[in-house]
């Protein structure tokens, strides 16, 4: 398996005032191609940070980043944007979709600037909401609104899926659906998919599990048989 | 607690609540000093007026005897008369080509307090013997001349010196014009000179006799009361004109520009407000449904609804009071400056400038009433809010389609980016009125400016390339021979065409309606003096009847085949009818036009000429002048070109102007498209910035707050063009009098500079914000949930 991406030392911190938070304080890690990837940790643990920057949304204070061994360090904003648009997916937890926008359009929307998009009612048909195609999101639940972000994100056909706390706002049986989506993803068009959450459960069916802890890398973990969704205690 | 909280709220946005006080300063700087200078200047014309006793009638005869003046007090009604000698003399100057002219007239300096008395400006007191004058401060500087100058000016075809001793302003010359065509004072070649009544009639052989009459009435009687008393007595004695005060041409023109500047008042400041009202009110909306957590956490611990609601007002009072003082200090500092302008302008002696608690204190009122009414409009949304509703994130306004989506065929058609932003536009309509309506006023205003150019061209070029295409007209003193004058002529060398133009003063009677006017008779076939219709096509001066400029027709209020009674000092008999066969527009001046042997028939006078119009060539033209300028029967001798010349350089200054104008209607657009996408991208962050996650770039953002803009923005414009032509008929209907008349038609060239105009002020608008979108924090944006 070829790496996608590459971390050095990367760090970030903020400046408040006098006091210096330091978010992320040097983490070193591969991500393989068509990876299934947990990232677990506390609270303010930099696990957000450490997503945003994979993500091409934010530039690191220190360290090396690499895409398939291309910089994304100290990398222009028009490099960052061009890398967004053709590598990554994004998914909220708190959805974040087009509120003027039906839930076709919204997908549409991320389809028209991608450089080989999946078919769109394919990707709405696989997210189950083929019949919710012309609902505004207000008119959808929490879900529904999660799988639109979702099927807006993988109709990219993106390399890598991100997704913070994709599950944070559903219960557990919409969260699970969600999951499976995401697995599905990863399994089907063989992309990497880097999940954030506080669930311990959710870990058991990744292939690795990165522990984030006070800005560190703790301990990576190989799941030698991951489990399924359904399997998944929560 | 609540005030800090608002100085935090205000200080977050605070470039478009600075720019939102800064629009009601300026509105209500205008808007005070300009109150204050008209008030200055009513103040100081009233006075000027009363100091000076300026006449209520003005009367101009042939010739008659100071003693039977005296007489006229005998009419009941009259209160004071006085008869002086008006003349114009022109001026002899060396190395000049120009055209200069005097109006020498008469002072009694027995009389104490005369009748439009004559204020000392500089200089030393009038005596008589010496043929000393007074004279136009503002001739004096033009030509710098310096006190003890002496002038040389041509009376009947003698060279006579006068010796200028000092400058003096009366009430009835502040405006000095010499005649209405001129529409402007030109200080260089024309104003007053006062000189004594003694030398006066010795210079003018003209003993004992005085050619004009001015009277004051007493209290509660008009000029119609007496009218026609003096008429009957003064007929015998070649009664030329009678002009009340109001139609005198000084305090017309002196009263137009009040009116003007009134107009201004009352129409700038709204126009201000009125947008600072909508900026606010379209931030204080926003602010209230962004804040509906913080509200509903007040409403919990137990803030009444007045407090929440007076809480949200204090935003708009804050705004509007600081607004207004600024506005009323910088606007009291300005009508300084501004009073010393216009008494350059004016000379009125009195002038002066006084601060003015009552506007100062209006302005900050009328800032605060306005700002308090939109921040109400704005908030009080607040007091719908229920505790719990109002913790709940806001409810959508999305789940409807937009009626454009019906048509399937232009709905497809749109980029993703393009629905977003036809649904953004239903989805604040309000902030969309507000873009449309000051993307509407930006192109009305650009185009109304614009078109004053073609307007001034139809005014003014083709008035003398169009109508007027001799090249000289001699205007003599008095009427001549025409066939005599003619034939002298057209004996000169470099003459090409001579035409005979008999010019006489009328008055037209229709039932109640009245006017005084100029007869133009021209021969029928003319080609030096074309009378044009509205398409610029020729008329042929019919055989009998007058042609009617269009402004003369609609004072009568008559209109093809109606008759008017006419009576004239020239006419042989009292009565004469005519009919009206022709109305023509006419922007410069207003005349009626006649066939000249038919006016000549119905005056029941022998062929003759007031003027002549020249065709001829250039080179001559020089030689012609020297030959005329001493001739005592010559009164001027005017070149077409020096006047087109004249009238350009006016125009140069005028679309300086223009440019001013069209550029503060620019920065109005900008600033309106400017603040509204400020508005929505505060409002889309979220959005836009998932849309730049996306992998969208700064620009491909941008059009979705542009495409919306620019859907709102041609819409407006179209909506522009009537707003155009509205604008210009109240301007045109406003402006109007007997001396132009606007014309309201607009050229495609003004729609299109306008247009221009407003996309250039949108793309600018549009780059700052896309500058903004830029800068936009993702991580920060799409942290919190909103
Ligand atoms: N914009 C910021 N300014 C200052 N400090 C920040 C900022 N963003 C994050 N931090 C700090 O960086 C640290 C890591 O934050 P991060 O959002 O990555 O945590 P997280 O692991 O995602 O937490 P959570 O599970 O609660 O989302 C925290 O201590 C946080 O306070
Ligand atoms: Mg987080």
């Amino acid at each position: 398996m070829s790496i996608i991406l590459q971390a050095r030392n990367l760090s970030k911190y903020y400046q408040m005032g006098e006091v210096t938070v330091e978010a992320l304080k040097g983490v070193d890690f591969d991500v393989f191609e068509g990876e299934f990837v947990v990232v677990l940790g506390p609270s303010g643990s930099g696990k957000s940070t450490m997503l945003n920057m994979i993500g091409g949304m934010d530039a690191a204070n220190a360290g090396e980043m690499y895409f398939k061994g291309k910089p994304l360090h100290g990398a222009s904003e028009k490099v960052l944007t061009q890398y967004r648009r053709d590598a990554i997916g994004f998914v909220f937890q708190f959805y974040n979709l087009m509120p003027n926008l039906t839930a076709l359009e919204n997908v549409k929307l991320s389809v028209e600037i991608a450089k080989s998009p999946l078919n769109v009612t394919e990707v709405l048909e696989e997210v189950g909401l083929l019949d919710r195609a012309d609902h505004f999101p207000a008119q959808m639940s929490g879900g529904q609104q999660q799988r639109v972000a979702i099927a807006r994100a993988i109709a990219k056909n993106p390399e890598i899926l991100l997704c913070d706390e994709p599950t944070g706002a559903l219960d557990l049986s919409t969260g699970m659906q969600v999951l499976k989506l995401l697995r599905k993803f990863n399994e089907t068009h063989h992309k990497t998919v880097i999940i954030i959450t506080h669930n311990a459960g959710i870990a058991q069916m990744a292939d690795r599990v990165f522990y984030i802890k006070d800005g560190r890398l703790d301990k990576i973990e190989v799941i030698e048989h991951p489990l399924s969704p359904e399997e998944v205690s929560w | 607690m609540l005030w800090r909280k608002m100085l935090r709220d205000l200080r977050e946005n605070k470039t478009a609540y600075i720019a939102c006080t800064i629009v009601i300063a300026i509105g209500l700087m205008v808007f005070t000093s300009m109150s204050i200078v008209i008030d200055n200047l009513n103040n100081a014309k009233n006075e000027f007026y009363d100091t000076y006793h300026f006449a209520d009638v003005f009367i101009k005869v042939k010739s008659i005897p100071h003693t039977q003046v005296k007489q006229l007090k005998n009419i009941e009604g009259v209160d004071r008369v006085q008869g002086r000698l008006v003349r114009d003399v022109r001026v002899l100057k060396e190395n000049s080509d120009k055209n200069i002219y005097l109006r020498l007239v008469s002072v009694d300096l027995k009389e104490e307090e005369p009748l439009n008395g004559v204020h000392q400006l500089a200089g030393f007191p009038l005596t008589s013997g010496e043929k000393n004058i007074w004279i136009g401060s503002k001739f004096f500087e033009a030509n710098s001349l310096t006190m003890g100058h002496e002038l040389f000016v041509l009376v009947d075809g003698k060279k006579m010196k006068l010796t200028v001793v000092g400058t003096g302003q009366s009430p009835e010359f502040v405006y000095a014009m010499q005649n209405v065509q001129n529409l402007f004072p030109d200080p260089e070649a024309f104003d007053i000179a006062y000189m004594p009544y003694e030398d006066m009639e010795v210079l003018f052989a003209n003993s004992g006799m005085v050619n004009d009459i001015v009277l004051t009435l007493q209290p509660g009687y008009t000029l119609k009361d007496i009218e026609n008393k003096l008429e009957d007595r003064l007929k015998k004695y070649g009664l030329a004109s009678m002009v009340e005060q109001k139609d005198q041409l000084s305090n017309v023109m002196l009263t137009e520009e009040f009116k003007q500047l009134e107009s201004t008042v009352r129409s700038v400041p709204i126009l201000f407000l009125l947008i600072a009202a909508l900026i606010l009110y379209i931030m204080l909306k926003r602010l209230v449904e962004q804040q509906r957590g913080q509200i509903g956490t007040l409403k919990a611990f137990g803030y009444g609804q007045k407090e929440i609601l007076i809480h949200y007002l204090s935003y708009g009072g804050l705004i509007g009071f600081a607004g207004g003082v600024m506005g009323g200090i910088f606007g009291s500092l300005l009508s300084e400056s501004y009073t010393q302008i216009y008494q350059t302008f004016f000379n009125l002696p009195t002038l002066k400038n006084t601060f003015s608690p009552k506007y100062f204190f209006m302005g900050i009122l009328l800032s605060m009433v306005c700002s308090l009414i939109a921040g109400f409009q704005g908030s009080k949304g607040v007091m719908k809010l229920q505790p719990a509703d109002a913790m709940r994130p806001s409810t959508p306004m999305f789940g409807k389609k937009v009626w454009i989506e019906r048509s399937t065929l232009i709905w497809e058609t749109l980029t993703v980016q393009g629905k977003m932003a036809i649904r953004n536009i239903s989805r604040n309509k309000g902030r969309s009125f507000f873009t449309f309506i000051g993307i509407m006023v930006t192109f009305a205003m650009i185009a109304t400016m614009w078109s004053f150019q073609d307007l001034i061209d139809l005014m003014v070029t083709d008035q003398f390339t169009k109508v007027q295409t001799h090249d000289v007209k001699i205007t003599f003193t008095r009427p001549l021979p025409m066939e005599q004058v003619m034939r002298e002529l057209e004996s000169k060398k470099g003459v090409k065409r001579v035409e005979a133009m008999l010019e006489v003063p009328v008055t037209f009677k229709n039932t109640y309606r009245k006017k005084d006017v100029m007869v133009v008779g021209l021969p029928q076939d003319s080609i030096l003096y074309n009378i044009l219709d509205e398409k610029e096509n020729r008329i042929v001066l019919p055989k009998e009847g007058a042609v009617l400029a269009q402004s003369i027709a609609d004072s009568l209020g008559v209109s093809v085949g109606d008759t008017l009674h006419m009576e004239s000092p020239w006419a042989k008999e009292d009565i004469l009818y005519v009919n009206v066969v022709a109305v023509i527009p006419q922007y410069l001046g207003s005349n009626v036009y006649m066939e000249q042997n038919a006016l000549s028939q119905l005056l029941r006078q022998p062929k003759v000429a007031t003027s002549l119009l020249l065709s001829m060539e250039e080179t001559f033209i020089k030689a012609l002048k020297k030959e005329y300028n001493t001739s005592e029967t010559v009164a001027s001798f005017e070149q077409n070109k020096q006047m087109v010349e004249k009238f350009q350089e006016l125009v140069g200054s005028f679309a300086y102007m223009i440019w001013v104008m069209a550029v503060m209607a620019m920065v109005t657009g900008f600033a309106i498209v400017y603040n509204s996408s400020i508005i929505s991208l505060a409002e889309r962050k979220r959005e836009l910035a998932s849309l730049r996650v996306l992998g969208m770039t700064p620009r491909e953002v941008l059009e979705v707050i542009s495409f919306e803009q620019w859907t709102i923005g041609v819409v407006a414009m179209v909506a522009g063009v009537p707003l155009t032509y509205l604008l210009k008929q109240s301007m045109a209907s406003s402006m109007s009098n007997d001396l132009y008349s606007m014309p309201v038609s607009t050229g495609a060239s003004s729609f299109l500079v306008a247009s221009l105009g407003t996309a250039v002020a949108m793309i600018i608008a549009q780059l700052s914000v896309a500058r903004k979108i830029k800068k936009l924090d993702l991580v920060e944006v799409l942290k919190e949930r909103d």
